[in-house]
C-alpha cells in the first residue's frame, strides 16, 4: 500500500497495483517510496483522480464498454475542475487521463467568440487595439488551412 | 480577473495539446484573438498556411516561425514576378529555408524561370503540386529536377509534359516517391521506362489516361517498392501488360485499373494469383461480362480492404466468395452493376462482414429488404450510396436511423420512395456530413425539417429539383445546420427570396448551387451577399429574375468568390464590369448568352479581371466579335477559354 498527501495534507492509502498508472509515482515507487506527498494536488482532485485510477486498473475486456461509459460521465465537469485535472494528471504522468482531457477541454471551446474563450478561461485580453485590428488584418490575407499531421517526416 | 493565475496553471505546452484538437477555421481565428499568449501557442503551433494574396506573405509568415508547408493555390495569379518578390531577391527569407511542402495547382500565370527561382530558394522542399497548370511542360519539369530532396510531386494535367521532361525529373530527383502523370498525355513507354530505372524508391504512381502500352507495364514490374498503381483509362494496356506486373511489383497493395478496356477478367485474376496480399482493388468498368476468374481469385485475398466492380455484371456467386474469404473487406463499390439483388446482399453481409462504405448506384433491384440486411450487420456503416434505388421507402430509412448511428454519407438522389416520414427516421442519424436528396419528388419542407433540427453536423446537402422544398424549408436549414457549406437548391422554383435571405444565417456556406430560381430577385441575392462573407462558389445560371441591384451586392460584398456562372442573367454591362473588376479573388467564371451585354460590356468586363482569371466560358459568337488584342491577353495570362 501506498500512502499519497494531497497539498491539503489529507491522506489517502491505495494499492500500489492502482497507482503505478501515473509515470510520476510509478518511478517514487521504485525507487522504493511509500509515502509520496503532492504539494500541487488538492485533495478534490486528488480525489478523483483516484476515481479515474481504479477504474482503469482492472481493462479486461467485459469490464470495456463500462470503463467507455464512466470516462464520458467523468468528464462531465466544470471546466474548472477540468483544468485542475489537466494540471494534475500532467504532472502525475497519467497520459490516457490526458489523452481523454484534451479534447473535451477542446470541445468546450469550440464554435465560441473570442470574447467568451476569454471568459471561460477568465483571461483579460492583453492587446492593444491597434494589435488586435492588426491580427484581423493579417487573418484575412491568410486563410488557415486545416494541420498536416506528420505525413512528411 | 487576471491572465497569471489560469495560464499558469495551464502552461503553454498543455495548450498546445488542447489546441491540436481544434482544427476548425473560425475557432482557431477566434483563439488566436483571446490573448497574447494563446496568439504565441497558436502561431508557434501552425505548420501550414493557405495563402489569398502573394503581396503580404513574408509579413505573415515571419509570425509563424513553423510553417512547413504552404498552399498558394488561391492566390490570384502567381507569376514569376511574385516569386521574385517572395524569394525576395537574393536575401532568403526564413520560411524558403523550411518550407517542405508547396501547393501551386492551378497557377497557370508561373512560368519555368520563376518555378525554378522557388525550386532553388527552398532546398528541403519535399513535396509539389504543381497540378492543372496545363501550360507546363519540359521546361518547368527541368525546373523541377533542380529538387534533389523531392519525394512527392503531382504533375496531374501538364499537358505539355513529354519523355524529355519526365527524364530529367527522374534523374534530379532520385529519391521521389510518389508521382502522379495523370493526363499528361504527351508521355510514352520510353518516359516511364526510364523512370522505372532511375526512382528505385518509388511507392505510388499515377500514369491515368496516359496513352503508354503494355510495354509501360514491363518497365513499371520491375518498381520492387511500388505500392500503389493507378491506371485508370489506360486504354492501348493489354493482358499482357498485366502479366508483367502479374510477374513482378513484390510490394503492390493497391491497383487501380478502372476503363481499361482492353483487359480480360482471366489477366487480372493472375496477377490476383501472384499477389494475395493485395489490399485493394479498383476494377470499375473494365469488364462486360461476369469476371469469373476474378471473382475465384478473390477466394486468395484474405487481406482485401477495398473491391471496386461499378460497371460489371454479378451473380451470387461473387458475394459467397467474399463473404467467406475476404473478412477483413470494409468498401465495396457495385455501382451500376446488373445482377445485385436482395438475396446477393443478404449474402455479402451475413455473418457480420461490417462494411464502411457501399456504393449501390443504380441497383434498382434492391428492396427495402436488402437494406434491412445492411443496417442491422454493418453497424458502423459511414458511406451508402443508394442513387436510384427505387423501392427503397421509409421503412429502410428507419432501420437506418435505428441501426447506423455512425452514418455520414448518404446518397439518396433519384429515390422515388423517400418521402417525409422517411426523413423523420433518418434524422435519428445525427452524425450525417453529407446527404444528397437530389430528385426526390416526395420530399417537402416538413421532412427537411426534422432533418434540419438533428443532424447538425451537416456539410453537403444536395436538394437538386426537389420541387417541393420551399422557404420553409430553407428557414429551418439555416437555423439547424450551422455547418453547412455545400448546397444544391437548382430549380427548387419554390423558393423565394425570402429562402434566400435565410442562407445569410449560415456562416460557413461557400458553395451554393442556385439555377433558375425565377422567383429570386435582386433584393434575395443582396441579403445572401452582404451576410454569407465565405462565399466561393455561385452558380446563378437561368436566374433570370435577379437585377443589377443584386449583383452590385455580390460584387462589393462577395470578396471571397472563387466561381461564378452568371450564364442567362439579366446582368447589364456596367453589372458585369463591377463583378469582374471588384472581386480580386474571381478566377472562374462563365458568362453565356448574357444577352443584356453588349460586345463592349465584355471587353471591359475582361479587361478588368485578366490579370487574375484562370478560366472564362464565352458563348462561341464572341470568338468573333471580341478583338483579337484581348483574346491574347488572356491567354497569355495563362487564362482558359472556353467557347460554348
Amino acid at each position: 500500500m501506498i500512502t499519497l498527501q494531497s497539498s491539503d495534507k489529507d491522506v489517502f492509502e491505495i494499492e500500489q497495483s492502482i497507482l503505478i498508472q501515473s509515470g510520476t509515482i510509478k518511478n517514487m515507487v521504485e525507487d522504493d517510496f511509500t509515502f509520496i506527498p503532492l504539494p500541487s494536488v488538492d485533495t478534490e482532485t486528488l480525489i478523483k483522480i483516484i476515481e479515474y485510477m481504479k477504474k482503469h486498473a482492472d481493462k479486461t475486456d467485459s469490464k470495456e464498454k463500462n470503463i467507455k461509459e464512466f470516462d464520458k460521465d467523468f468528464m462531465k465537469k466544470t471546466l474548472n475542475e477540468l483544468f485542475a485535472l489537466v494540471f494534475a494528471a500532467n504532472y502525475l504522468h497519467i497520459s490516457s487521463l490526458l489523452e481523454l482531457l484534451y479534447p473535451s477541454i477542446a470541445d468546450r471551446i469550440k464554435d465560441k467568440i473570442t470574447e467568451a474563450i476569454r471568459q471561460i478561461f477568465s483571461i483579460r485580453c492583453d492587446f492593444t487595439p491597434e494589435e488586435e485590428r492588426r491580427i484581423i488584418m493579417d487573418n484575412k490575407w491568410a486563410h488557415e488551412g486545416t494541420e498536416i499531421e506528420g505525413t512528411l517526416d | 480577473m487576471d491572465s497569471a493565475p489560469l495560464l499558469s496553471v495551464l502552461n503553454e505546452d498543455l495548450l498546445i495539446r488542447i489546441l491540436s484538437f481544434i482544427s476548425h477555421d473560425p475557432d482557431r481565428k477566434a483563439f488566436r484573438l483571446v490573448c497574447k499568449t494563446f496568439l504565441r501557442v497558436d502561431s508557434f503551433h501552425r505548420t501550414h498556411l493557405r495563402i489569398l494574396r502573394p503581396e503580404f506573405i513574408n509579413t505573415l509568415l515571419s509570425k509563424f516561425p513553423r510553417i512547413y508547408s504552404l498552399d498558394l493555390s488561391a492566390c490570384p495569379q502567381i507569376d514569376d514576378g511574385a516569386v521574385a518578390m517572395l524569394v525576395g531577391n537574393g536575401l532568403l527569407p526564413d520560411w524558403c529555408r523550411r518550407l517542405k511542402r508547396l501547393v501551386l495547382s492551378r497557377s497557370t500565370g508561373l512560368k519555368s524561370a520563376g518555378l525554378e527561382m522557388l525550386i532553388r530558394s527552398c532546398p528541403l522542399l519535399e513535396a509539389i503540386d504543381v497540378s492543372y497548370c496545363w501550360s507546363f511542360g519540359d521546361r518547368e519539369a527541368a525546373a523541377l529536377s533542380f529538387g534533389g530532396s523531392l519525394r512527392d510531386v503531382k504533375m496531374d494535367r501538364c499537358l505539355g509534359l513529354t519523355d524529355v521532361g519526365l527524364a530529367k525529373i527522374a534523374i534530379g530527383c532520385q529519391c521521389l516517391e510518389k508521382l502522379c502523370l495523370k493526363w499528361c498525355i504527351e508521355i510514352t513507354d520510353l518516359g516511364i521506362d526510364l523512370l522505372s530505372k532511375k526512382c528505385r524508391e518509388l511507392k505510388e504512381l499515377d500514369i491515368s489516361y496516359l496513352k503508354v502500352t503494355s510495354m509501360s507495364l514491363r518497365s513499371v514490374s520491375s518498381m520492387e517498392k511500388l505500392e500503389h498503381l493507378a491506371m485508370v483509362g489506360c486504354g492501348i494496356v493489354d493482358d499482357e501488360g498485366l502479366h508483367y506486373l502479374g510477374k513482378g511489383c513484390p510490394s503492390l497493395q493497391a491497383l487501380d485499373v478502372s476503363r481499361c478496356d482492353r483487359l480480360s477478367s482471366s489477366a487480372l485474376a493472375f496477377l490476383i494469383n501472384g499477389h494475395p496480399s493485395m489490399l485493394q482493388i479498383y476494377a470499375s468498368h473494365c469488364f462486360h461480362e461476369f469476371p469469373t476468374k476474378v471473382v475465384q481469385g478473390l477466394k486468395d485475398l484474405k487481406n482485401l480492404k477495398t473491391l471496386i466492380l461499378d460497371g460489371a455484371p454479378v451473380s451470387e456467386s461473387l458475394f459467397k466468395i467474399i463473404n467467406f474469404n475476404c473478412k477483413y473487406l470494409i468498401e465495396i463499390g457495385l455501382g451500376k452493376c446488373k445482377g445485385v439483388t436482395d438475396k446477393g446482399i443478404f449474402q455479402l453481409v451475413s455473418g457480420g462482414v461490417n462494411l464502411n462504405i457501399l456504393n449501390l448506384t443504380c441497383c434498382s433491384e434492391l428492396t427495402d429488404d436488402a437494406i434491412s440486411a445492411i443496417a442491422d450487420s454493418c453497424r458502423s456503416v459511414l458511406c451508402l450510396k443508394l442513387e436510384c434505388c427505387n423501392s427503397v421507402t421509409e421503412k429502410s430509412l428507419y432501420l437506418l436511423g435505428l441501426h447506423c448511428s455512425f452514418l455520414e454519407e448518404l446518397d439518396l438522389t433519384d429515390c422515388f420512395g423517400v418521402n417525409d416520414k422517411g426523413l423523420y427516421y433518418l434524422s435519428k442519424c445525427t452524425k450525417l456530413v453529407c446527404l444528397k436528396l437530389g430528385l426526390c419528388a416526395n420530399i417537402t419542407d416538413k421532412g427537411l425539417y426534422y432533418v434540419a433540427r438533428n443532424c447538425s453536423e451537416i456539410r453537403e446537402l444536395d436538394l437538386y429539383r426537389c420541387k417541393g422544398i420551399g422557404d420553409d424549408g430553407l428557414y429551418a436549414v439555416s437555423s439547424g445546420c450551422k455547418r453547412l457549406q455545400k448546397l444544391n437548391l437548382s430549380y427548387c422554383s419554390e423558393i423565394t427570396d425570402r429562402g434566400i435571405e435565410c442562407l445569410g444565417h449560415l456562416p460557413e456556406l461557400s458553395d451554393l448551387e442556385m439555377r433558375s430560381l425565377l422567383n429570386v430577385t435582386g433584393t434575395g441575392l443582396t441579403a445572401l451577399a452582404t451576410r454569407c462573407k465565405r462565399l466561393a462558389e455561385l452558380d446563378l445560371k437561368d436566374c433570370a429574375n435577379i437585377d443589377d441591384s443584386g449583383f452590385m451586392a455580390l460584387a462589393y460584398y462577395s470578396r471571397n468568390l472563387q466561381q461564378i456562372n452568371l450564364s442567362h442573367c439579366s446582368i447589364s454591362d456596367v453589372g458585369l464590369c463591377m463583378v469582374m473588376g471588384n472581386l480580386t479573388r474571381l478566377q472562374d467564371a462563365k458568362l453565356v448568352n448574357l444577352y443584356n451585354v453588349s460586345t463592349n460590356g465584355f471587353e471591359v468586363a475582361l479587361r478588368a479581371s485578366c490579370v487574375r482569371l484562370k478560366k472564362v466560358k464565352l458563348i462561341a459568337s464572341m470568338r468573333l466579335q471580341l478583338t483579337p488584342d484581348i483574346v491574347q491577353t488572356l491567354r497569355a495570362r495563362g487564362c482558359r477559354i472556353r467557347w460554348d
